[in-house]
């Protein structure tokens, strides 16, 4: 099967039928994905500031991070489901556009480099004092914070772009 | 009438007509908006949780509000403007749509809300800044904030779609 063959399918399915003509459903699943876009950049912009070394300076990084870290994690789920939901009711118009494989690319990438940031404190492994000498940590924390951003950006856009 | 030629004047400025006709300047207000509620709810949510009695970052109350404040208010404002450019690019659409009344409505007892812990429960935090769980009052003005703010992402969200 091609892929506009199954775009296609998809579009036609009974579920993808149900998301279109039950009003209610795509509004207040962007609502909740709008909140869960809330939580996770602002886990984002917390704990990587503090892994920049700005804020909160005076709390152990590791203590931070743990913090935030399954917040994050919670809310790529909810991200996730809520955005199959809303790819599931337009398939055509999601699956064919750029800006949505871009804003999927950077999710990837944004979500990988705060894990891989974070894991040697979430796993005890790192004496807190030599990881936070690590040059590369403070531009990653505000690498990912950029890129945070952008995908927020990709994220509207993709209601404009084909 | 006169309201409507006031709504009329205003959706008639320079600026106004530019927003309107750009095929860019919507989107991008959209998207600044959006990035302007994930820091406000997020940083808001850390707070409103801190004062039901979830530990946050770092025990005293009264510094996390002192830290995280300058971020609300900053993206707070960044959402005011964006909010109020948007608004003036269609401004008779806008005031004939009752969710538009509904937000504006909505956080301005959100507004109310802060205003009541602030001029209460707030005023005595040394008291209860590192105690666990706080006071009935603050613990009454996190789950209002959190209410409230999620009513307005919510009805935010359905103005588009009415």
């Amino acid at each position: 099967m091609s892929s506009q063959s199954l775009i296609a399918w998809l579009y036609g399915s009974p579920v993808s039928t149900t998301i279109r003509d039950v009003l209610w459903i795509v509004p207040t699943v962007q609502s909740v994905h709008i909140m869960a876009i809330a939580v996770i950049f602002g886990s984002a912009v917390i704990s990587d500031l503090r892994l920049a070394g700005v804020l909160a300076t005076d709390e152990p990084l590791d203590v931070v991070v743990r913090r935030y870290f399954p917040w994050m994690r919670n809310a790529l789920i909810v991200l996730l489901v809520t955005g199959l939901i809303m790819t599931a009711g337009e398939p055509d118009r999601v699956l064919n556009n750029t800006t949505f494989w871009l804003k999927m690319a950077l999710v990837v990438s944004v979500f990988s480099l705060t894990w891989l940031v974070r894991r040697p404190l979430l796993r005890h492994t790192a004496d807190t004092r030599s990881f936070a000498s690590d040059y590369r940590i403070k531009p990653l924390a505000w690498l990912s914070i950029l890129l945070w951003c952008v995908v927020i950006f990709c994220g509207r856009w993709i209601a404009y772009t084909i | 009438m006169e309201l409507q030629s006031t709504l009329q004047a205003i959706q008639d400025t320079r600026v106004a007509t530019m927003i309107r006709e750009s095929g860019l300047a919507f989107p991008t207000l959209e998207s600044l908006h959006v990035l302007g509620i994930a820091l406000v709810f997020g940083t808001i949510a850390i707070v409103d949780l801190r004062l039901l009695g979830y530990a946050s970052h770092r025990r005293s109350a009264h510094r996390l509000i002192k830290e995280l404040l300058p971020f609300t208010w900053i993206a707070f404002a960044v959402c005011v403007a964006t909010g109020l450019l948007m608004f003036i690019s269609n401004a008779i659409t806008y005031a004939e749509n009752s969710f538009f009344w509904w937000k504006m409505g909505a956080l301005l007892l959100a507004g109310l809300n802060m205003g009541v812990f602030h001029l209460g429960v707030y005023r005595r935090i040394d008291e209860w800044d590192v105690s666990l769980p706080p006071p009935s009052g603050a613990r009454a003005a996190g789950v209002g904030s959190l209410a409230l703010w999620t009513l307005v992402i919510f009805l935010g969200r359905w103005i588009g779609f009415s």
